[in-house]
């Protein structure tokens, strides 16, 4: 899996991945987008995770999601998701995830 | 408010009473009033009749005193004898014995030119004697100075005139009080003396006296006693003076000679007043005129007046308001106690009945409410029979039920070594015993049969009829006729069994689970659905042939065609696209059509389940009006399986050559890219729970097994570390707000949700976990 992160204005980070989520990846993934989310100059409130080109997400990769959305609702700030695949919307709304999370 | 018979009872006796007290009141009032006016009446009356004898005794005293004045003057013109003259005036009082006396007195020296006095004065003695008094011609009395005398003497102007003199005492001779009349003596137009007549006051006294406590004239009353308090005036009016009074609260002879005007409760216009008060009390006054002008006062003290009139009233009014309040009273409690009461009663062994309490009604009065009470009994009885019969019919009814759904095959899967194919049907019966059935058997080891009817009809009938046809069907096709042949017998056969013109429609397959060759027999029936594989529910459409039971032989066209592995078939009754909601809609073809395409799940209890939860959305809370049955019938082809195995050290770096193994397998035997994720996940959750939880301490290895067997993904993960069952893992809560979710738990539950069936076994220190899922 391969992902990169960029800045996107003042208070948003953007976070595009690709590839499988899963138990070899995600942990890394959220790792490495919470020491980010640590070492912007501004408060982070906005996360967006781009899931377009994301081909598969098990398990480990929604306990991430849903772990960095409780780190933004914490932080005051929200977490968005876009170009979600028809595949993992289906996870999601398996999980619930369609109650607070818009795609 | 005035809802119940009781209230309204109440309501109208109050409205009785209410009235009644207004009637009587009213009654009481008019007749106190007329009796008060017929009273007073009658004391007029008395005093009338009072006033026309005073009235006839002063006429009569005038009279004498015209007479005498007729005399004296005969006496005059004449030879003067006084012998003659006294005879005459002694007739005069002889024919009159009333008046106290009398006499004939003439001016000085008229009479007798030598004689100053000539007087001829007569009266009554003590023994009641007419007696000549010569004593007043004395020089003592000197009658020409009397104050009578002048009085009279002034007031007369001519012949024939009247006049009467103020009340006076005489000291001498009588020696009483007295009014004295007179008429002038004239000879020659010349006044030569006067006549005069006594009118001892004591008499008028004595005669007011008599009148004044004036006696009730009614027969009316009992009591005949007298008015207390009442008093009466005698007065001369012209002369303004009281001639004399029974005043009780002023002395008699002090207001005799006093002017009217002296009597402070004197008025001109008392004839006139109603009452006027006096000393605090009030008194009616009755004025009346006298003859010779004088005016006589009658007051009657009010109280005293109708005093028993408005005891009589009170008493009345008393015992009419008694009337009034007892006769609602004993009416509201008589209809209470024999009209309400009995219906209270009633009512209540009503409510007892239909409560189930079985309840005899103790009533024997009122003979209406006895007779009412033992027909409401005789009507218990018979509730309590028919409701008994019609629930042993209910029970027999709900047996035949159950009896009928019993011989339908209810065991799935009902042939679980025969994995050519998969079949699940179900029968919901609406409220009573209807005709719907489903079948299905082996004809032989490769032809099977499964078919979907609906007797025409409800009830008892037709649930027989349709356990008939049911056994019919199943026992000719065990002979083994070609399916048209099959098809025409058993028409045969059920008409011949059908005395009652019932009918049945039946939709039946045959199919050779060796070529997937099908042959459909459409009699009178709804169209099926079939599914090729990874198409959608498409209606066929057959040659609908005559309904089962009517005509005997009769050719049906059979229509034949192929199932490939992974097709199904959807046959059902009318009681699916007859199902109507509370605004009279269908169900109907479309929206069934429409559900089976939505629905994912390809277990086919599960496509059951859905459909009858579409319907109940549908038709909400409208009832069933017909049983609803319906049959799947999914093709898996011939027996065929595929199986793989994947070894190696359960650590999390190997899961990758672990899931590339998976998709190789996946994408050898044509599964879908859906399904490989389903398996990706499921296993990646397995293998991490396996490397985590089996092997906490020392590493050890996973044996992951796939198979593909009839459309059915078998896969096992094998370990032999620590005893771990994924499956005891309590379910997350996924309608929790983020905040309060727990990270954990969410693999397992995917699993649980992707995944047919998932099973753990422990054997031989392994830990065995099957997952079965459905191509």
């Amino acid at each position: 899996m391969e992902y990169s992160i960029k800045p996107r204005g003042e208070f948003t980070l953007y976070v595009k991945a690709s590839g499988r989520m899963d138990l070899d990846s995600a942990v890394q993934y959220g790792t490495a987008v919470k020491d980010a989310l640590y070492d912007a100059d501004e408060q982070i409130t906005e996360l967006v995770l781009d899931f377009g080109e994301v081909t598969f997400i098990s398990s480990f990769g929604l306990k991430v999601v849903l772990e960095l959305y409780k780190h933004m609702q914490e932080q005051n700030g929200k977490l968005t998701v876009e170009n979600v695949p028809e595949q993992i919307k289906n996870s999601f709304k398996m999980v619930g995830f369609d109650k607070f999370l818009e795609f | 408010m005035l809802k119940t018979v009781k209230s309204k009872i109440l309501a109208i006796a109050i409205f009785m009473l209410a009235f009644l007290l207004i009637a009587f009141a009213c009654y009481g009032g008019v007749f106190r009033m007329k009796t008060k006016q017929l009273m007073l009446q009658n004391y007029i009356f008395a005093v009338d009749t009072f006033v026309n004898r005073l009235n006839e005794k002063v006429v009569r005293l005038e009279d004498n005193s015209e007479d005498l004045a007729l005399i004296g003057k005969l006496a005059y013109k004449t030879d003067k004898d006084i012998a003659l003259t006294k005879k005459s005036i002694k007739n005069i009082f002889e024919n009159y014995d009333n008046s106290l006396g009398g006499g004939i007195w003439y001016e000085p020296y008229t009479f007798d030119k030598s004689q100053k006095r000539t007087c001829l004065y007569i009266f009554r003695n003590r023994n009641n004697q007419l007696v000549f008094d010569e004593s007043f011609a004395s020089e003592e009395y000197d009658y020409h100075n009397r104050s009578w005398y002048k009085e009279i003497k002034s007031k007369i102007k001519k012949e024939h005139d009247t006049a009467w003199s103020l009340p006076y005492y005489e000291e001498i001779g009588s020696e009483t009080m007295m009014i004295t009349v007179g008429t002038g003596i004239f000879a020659d137009g010349k006044l030569v003396g006067i006549s005069t007549i006594d009118w001892d006051l004591k008499d008028l006294f004595a005669e007011i006296m008599r009148m004044a406590p004036i006696e009730r004239g009614f027969s009316f009353f009992e009591a005949r006693d007298t008015i207390k308090g009442s008093f009466a005036l005698f007065a001369s009016k012209a002369d303004d003076y009281i001639i004399v009074s029974n005043t009780p609260y002023v002395d008699n002879l002090a207001l005799t000679g006093k002017p009217l005007s002296a009597l402070p409760w004197y008025r001109d216009n008392l004839r006139y007043v109603t009452y006027m008060t006096y000393h605090g009390k009030k008194y009616v006054p009755i004025v009346k005129d006298i003859k010779n002008g004088m005016l006589l006062i009658i007051c009657i003290p009010k109280s005293e007046m109708f005093t028993d009139i408005n005891k009589f009233v009170f008493m009345m009014l008393l015992i009419l308001a008694f009337l009034a309040i007892l006769i609602p009273t004993v009416l509201y409690f008589g209809l209470d106690r024999y009209i309400i009461k009995p219906i209270y009663i009633l009512m209540n062994i009503a409510r007892k009945v239909s409560r189930g309490e079985d309840i005899k009604i103790q009533l024997n009065k009122p003979e209406e409410f006895a007779q009412l009470a033992s027909a409401f009994d005789k009507m218990t009885t018979n509730i309590k029979k028919i409701t008994m019969d019609r629930e042993k019919i209910n029970n027999e009814l709900n047996i035949a039920k159950s009896i009928q759904a019993s011989s339908l095959p209810s065991v799935f899967p009902p042939f679980p070594d025969r994995k050519e194919f998969d079949i699940f049907a179900s029968m919901d019966a609406a409220k009573e015993v209807g005709g719907d059935f489903y079948d299905f058997y082996f004809k032989d080891d490769q032809n099977f049969m499964f078919l979907v009817a609906d007797v025409s009809g409800k009830g008892i009938p037709a649930a027989l009829f349709m356990m008939t046809s049911k056994t019919l069907i199943e026992n000719l096709s065990q002979f083994g006729f070609p399916p048209s042949e099959l098809i025409y017998t058993i028409n045969n056969k059920i008409c011949q069994n059908n005395k009652e013109g019932l009918f049945v429609t039946m939709l039946a397959g045959i199919i050779n689970l060796n070529t997937g060759r099908l042959s459909l027999m459409n009699c009178g029936h709804n169209q099926p659905l079939i599914k090729r594989k990874g198409g959608s529910y498409e209606y066929m459409n057959l040659d609908s042939n005559m309904v089962l039971g009517v005509f005997e032989n009769v050719d049906f066209n059979i229509y034949e065609t192929e199932m490939n592995p992974g097709d199904s078939l959807f046959i059902y009754t009318d009681g699916i696209t007859e199902a109507t909601n509370a605004s009279d809609e269908m169900y109907g073809e479309n929206r069934l059509q429409e559900c089976l395409n939505s629905i994912k799940t390809i277990a086919l209890n599960k496509i059951s389940e859905e459909v009858k939860k579409n319907i109940k959305e549908f038709t909400l809370d409208y009832p069933q009006s017909d049983d609803i049955t319906m049959l799947i019938f999914k093709y898996n082809g011939q027996a065929q399986m595929k199986e793989m195995t994947y070894k190696d050290k359960a650590v999390i770096e190997n899961y990758k050559p672990c899931y590339t193994w998976l998709h190789g397998a996946c994408e050898e035997w044509g599964l879908n890219e859906e399904l490989k994720n389903t398996l990706d996940m499921c296993s990646e959750e397995i293998f991490a729970n396996v490397t985590f939880y089996a092997y906490p301490f020392e590493q050890g290895e996973i044996e992951v097994y796939i198979k593909n067997e009839y459309n059915t993904i078998t896969l096992k993960f094998i370990d032999s570390g620590l005893p771990y069952n994924p499956l005891e893992k309590p379910d997350p809560d996924i309608t929790l707000p983020p905040e309060d979710r727990p990270l954990g738990g969410l693999g397992i539950y995917m699993v649980k949700q992707m995944a047919r069936e998932v099973i753990y076994e422990r054997i031989d220190d392994k830990n065995i976990l099957t997952l079965i899922f459905d191509c």
